[in-house]
């Protein structure tokens, strides 16, 4: 079974929701340039799979779970949880999508 | 180069009971069997939000899909469900709480993969290194393989932000002294979390790493088959 989502699609939503966590992991100052250099090596994984599969259809589940995983990350609000999920966050994503982190 | 027990006081005491724990050694030893996945689900519950099995679940197709997506095995069905179960307890514990199981989980995961690759018996926790004529470090190192000639130091860390100077220059610091005692110490960090958040902490970093194995989550299993190499 499939989605009506392109694998695309999906992680353009992924990304968006990091790009808050980002924010809110930015509020560590000492951690700023971790932060942006994390989110960025994490970032350019994540695209290299929209360049390579991201016309094909998410299936239910990895949709599921990539919406799942939004939820969680969206529930966050401490800016030091958020750095752990900033590599968290996409090593879980690239596992729903049938990638190795 | 000798090793000696750390100094018990508050801290180590207060902390040996978290490493006593019937969870730690229990996570460990699920940890030790688990695949990638399987690791990186029990990273995502002990740092997540949420406490409801149906979720995690949800987020994990790969491991809990009845032969969907991956198609996972009985087995590998029911040790993810048991690593959910104790990483869920550790969550349940309080952030403070938390973040101190998961640390002794880590050490106990590297002693159990160790064990397998050099006997249990050389294998020990908190330990110091002394060498002659060096002041003592103050931290002992977390797990170290205790053998003539084939001595080891592992430091671990939940998340790679855990890596910092402190730890760098102590690993790299007593590589230093074994060799100017004419021994060979390999030092390793071992970090559970993806060996690509590794190597961006460590690009920032500009203590000495060059001699420092780092034994990421993808690595973790090559601890019990040789020696890690930086």
């Amino acid at each position: 079974m499939t989605d009506d989502t392109s694998i695309a699609q999906a992680i353009g939503d992924a990304l968006a929701a990091y790009d808050a966590l980002t924010a809110l992991g930015e509020e560590i100052e000492d951690e700023w340039g971790y932060v942006n250099d994390l989110a960025a090596a994490w970032r350019e994984r994540l695209e290299t799979v929209v360049a390579s599969r991201g016309g094909e259809a998410m299936s239910a589940a990895s949709a599921a779970a990539l919406d799942r995983l939004i939820a969680e990350i969206e529930a966050i609000h401490d800016p030091h949880r958020a750095i752990d999920w900033l590599s968290t966050f996409p090593q879980v994503a690239l596992i729903a999508l049938g990638e190795a982190p | 180069m000798r090793f000696q027990d750390a100094a018990r006081d508050g801290r180590a005491v207060v902390y040996a009971g978290i490493q006593a724990d019937p969870l730690v050694a229990r996570a460990a030893a699920l940890l030790a069997e688990a695949s990638h996945a399987q690791r990186v689900l029990a990273r995502a519950v002990m740092n997540g939000e949420a406490t409801d099995p149906a979720g995690w679940r949800t987020m994990f197709p790969t491991l809990f899909g009845e032969g969907g997506a991956g198609g996972a095995s009985e087995d590998d069905r029911a040790r993810s469900e048991a690593i959910l179960a104790a990483s869920l307890a550790v969550a349940e514990r309080g952030e403070q709480v938390r973040s101190q199981f998961r640390g002794a989980i880590v050490e106990a995961l590297t002693a159990d993969l160790l064990a397998r690759r050099v006997g249990a018996a050389s294998v020990r926790r908190e330990r110091r290194i002394l060498f002659d004529g060096v002041r003592a470090e103050i931290h002992p190192y977390d797990v170290t393989v205790e053998r003539d000639g084939a001595a080891e130091a592992h430091d671990c860390k939940w998340g790679a932000r855990g890596i910092n100077a402190d730890v760098l220059h102590q690993l790299d610091d007593a590589r230093t002294h074994a060799a100017e005692e004419d021994e060979h110490l390999t030092i390793g960090l071992v970090v559970f979390d993806a060996e690509r958040s590794c190597r961006v902490r460590l690009d920032r970093q500009s203590a000495p790493n060059g001699s420092t194995a780092i034994i990421g989550l993808e690595s973790l299993d090559a601890l019990a088959t040789g020696v890690p190499r930086p």
